[in-house]
Order: C-alpha cells, then sequence, then structure tokens
C-alpha cells in the first residue's frame, strides 16, 4: 500500500492564514515547518545582509531580500524555498516585474544561517535546491563555527575563516566583507 | 561555583565493561552513542567493502570498521569512533588498544535526524586531528527525495560535493580507489 499524500501549491501556501507562531517552506508540495531563529541566528543574516543591501543599492546592482522571503524554484509539485538573505540581479528584476506571490524563480546569492537545531541533511539539500534551481552563490554562515562556506555551481566549496574576506565574485560584483565582520 | 566532573581517560574507556552500548570519549566526557539503523549499516558496508577490497588488494595499510577507537587528544582525552577509516601501512600501530593519533581517512555516514552543529563538529575534530580525507556520506531516503549527496573534506578549508553522477576519489590517501556514487546508496 502506498501513502498518499495531498500536496499543497505554491497558492496555496501564500494563502494560509498567518498563525503569528510558525513559517513554512514547500518542499516538493509537502509543507516544511521552519523554527523561528533566534538572536544569534537574527545578528549573523543582519550583519551580512546589510552590508549587502547598501552595496547593492549604491551600484543599482538588482534588489536584497532580507528574511525568508519565498522564492518559487518548481512547479508541480511546487517547489517553495526561503533564505535567510537573497540577491536578486536587476535584469532579472526588470524581467519579471511587480510580483504578488513568491518570486518566480531562485535568487541569484542566497544566504542561509545555521540554527542549533538544523538538520544536517536539510543544509545541503537545501543548497543543492538552489544550485540546482539555478542560483549562482550559495552562503552558509556557521556562528558556531565561525566559519562561512561558499558554494557556487562547479567549483569545490570554499570554506572562509575569520581572516579571510567573502567576494561576492560575478555574482555580486565589487562587494566584499570580511568574514569577521559577520560574526557578533 | 564552577562544577567539577571527573573526566575519564582512554584507558578507562577500553577497560569498561561491556554494557551493550557504544561510547565516545568527546573531551574527556563519556558520549553514548546510539545503534546505527538498517540503511546507515548497510551503506557503511557498502563502502567498507569497496575500500577493504582495494586496500588489501595493493598493499596500501589497514581498514578499520564501524565503531574503531582513536585518540585524538590527552588530557583532556579524546576518543573518537568513525563509521569506517583507513591508516596508510607506514602509520600502522601493533596494539589491542586505541589507535594513537588520527587516521588518514575517515568515512562518516549521517543519519537523518542528526544536527547540523553536531555532524560538523566530529567531522573537524578528524580534520584537526590531521585526518587528510573526511567522506561524508548523507543516507538517503523518500524523506529527501532518494537525494544521493556526499561530501569530500581535504582540510578545513576546503570540499567537494558529490552527487547521483559523480565517481568517489581516493585522491592522493588512497591512490586508485574510486567508487561511483550511486553503488555507495545502492
Amino acid at each position: 500500500m502506498t501513502t498518499q499524500t495531498k500536496l499543497m501549491t505554491a497558492e496555496e501556501l501564500f494563502d494560509m492564514p498567518d498563525d503569528g507562531y510558525h513559517r513554512y517552506e514547500l518542499v516538493r508540495g509537502e509543507l516544511r515547518t521552519m523554527a523561528p531563529p533566534g538572536a544569534y541566528h537574527g545578528k549573523s543574516a543582519t550583519r551580512v545582509g546589510r552590508p549587502l543591501a547598501d552595496h547593492v543599492d549604491e551600484n543599482n546592482l538588482g534588489e536584497v531580500y532580507i528574511g525568508e522571503i519565498g522564492f518559487r524554484i518548481g512547479s508541480n509539485p511546487d517547489h517553495v524555498r526561503a533564505p535567510d538573505v537573497a540577491f536578486v540581479r536587476r535584469e532579472r528584476e526588470d524581467e519579471v516585474g511587480e510580483t504578488h506571490g513568491y518570486f518566480p524563480g531562485p535568487p541569484d546569492l542566497a544566504i542561509e544561517v545555521i540554527s542549533p537545531y538544523d538538520i544536517y541533511r536539510e543544509v545541503d539539500e537545501k543548497v543543492q535546491d538552489w544550485l540546482d534551481a539555478g542560483t549562482r552563490m550559495v552562503i552558509v554562515i556557521n556562528p558556531r563555527r565561525r566559519e562561512v562556506r561558499v558554494h557556487t555551481p562547479l567549483a569545490d566549496t570554499v570554506i572562509l575563516t575569520p581572516g579571510d574576506t567573502l567576494d561576492g565574485g560575478d555574482v555580486v560584483p565589487g562587494w566584499t566583507i570580511p568574514v569577521s565582520r559577520v560574526f557578533p | 561555583m564552577t562544577t567539577q566532573t571527573k573526566l575519564m581517560t582512554a584507558e578507562e574507556l577500553f577497560k569498561m565493561p561491556d554494557d551493550n552500548w557504544r561510547y565516545e570519549l568527546v573531551r574527556g566526557e563519556l558520549r553514548q552513542m546510539p545503534f546505527n539503523g538498517m540503511l546507515h549499516g548497510s551503506t557503511t558496508a557498502r563502502i567498507l567493502v569497496s575500500l577493504t577490497n582495494y586496500v588489501e588488494s595493493k598493499g596500501l595499510g589497514s581498514v578499520y570498521m564501524t565503531g574503531t577507537g582513536f585518540i585524538l587528544g590527552r588530557d583532556p582525552d579524546h576518543v573518537r569512533a568513525p563509521d569506517a577509516s583507513f591508516v596508510s601501512r607506514d602509520r600502522e600501530q601493533d596494539t589491542e588498544f586505541y589507535f594513537e593519533g588520527a587516521p588518514d581517512l575517515v568515512v562518516e555516514v549521517i543519519s537523518p535526524d542528526e544536527l547540523y552543529f553536531d555532524a560538523e563538529e566530529k567531522i573537524f575534530d578528524w580534520l584537526e586531528s590531521g585526518t587528510r580525507m573526511v567522506i561524508v556520506v548523507l543516507l538517503s531516503s523518500e524523506m529527501n527525495n532518494n537525494r544521493y549527496i556526499v561530501k569530500v573534506y581535504r582540510s578545513h578549508k576546503h570540499l567537494r560535493i558529490l552527487t547521483e553522477e559523480d565517481t568517489l576519489d581516493g585522491g592522493d590517501v588512497v591512490p586508485g580507489w574510486t567508487m561511483p556514487v550511486k553503488d555507495i546508496f545502492s
């Protein structure tokens, strides 16, 4: 006997009433609960997100999204993922125009901050989901070890530690931040 | 007020009567390890067979099965036991006790509910103790769309992620050993 799970659509997820408590992702049609992040998590996301937003604004490179905004990276089954910080380049923003609901497609850059209760496998799955969907750089911040991982398609993952500098490369041209500044 | 915990030594761990549990000694503190599930066991076994056959045919060293202890530090004593490991011939130790030092290669199979911070702590314990390659296998199941992910750490600064179509390669640690990622999972 196989179990039939009724899959949810991106529209149903978007229209779900806010219970003021849970946040959700839709992973290939299945609702997945995300625990609200703690204060330390939020600090790292802000410490990297704010200078990124400043740089992107000053150079009119595109848009930065802070705070788990949904990106629809698959349909039927619908797949909606939400990074802590995201960047979409100007050409794609203009192409998409004004949207109601989730951003149609992946961000160019996704930044994830690890929380104490994050499951190992789910972190790597999410990184692969972004890369498979076309995200050109995925940055994973580990506050416990004070390290930053940079994942790009077809290249090895680089692990940066305080003393190193994170570089936006050709994804966010001209943007750099010392890794030591990412951690409170 | 500070709490004084009496720390255990590697020798005390080794002499502990068998109570049917498995333990690691993490910086002097005894840590109980759960038994592995079937998927964890069968995945580890496939890697052990492939690695052992190759290493023995070439006389490169020794392969150790799940639960073999390696002393990564003293005072406090730090004893870890990976899912599979390899020690090159020139570093082999003739002992019934734990190995003093780190293996050259470690395989860690990560269970579906393992936390990110815990798994990374374990991986970096190996890398920072001198292990030259850590192969991290993420168990595959319907829960993750039967996706195959293997991560190969070559240093604390660098790793490579392998997926379905890739082949695992022993590099300069187990020269010539290869295993298609697909064969690890089925």
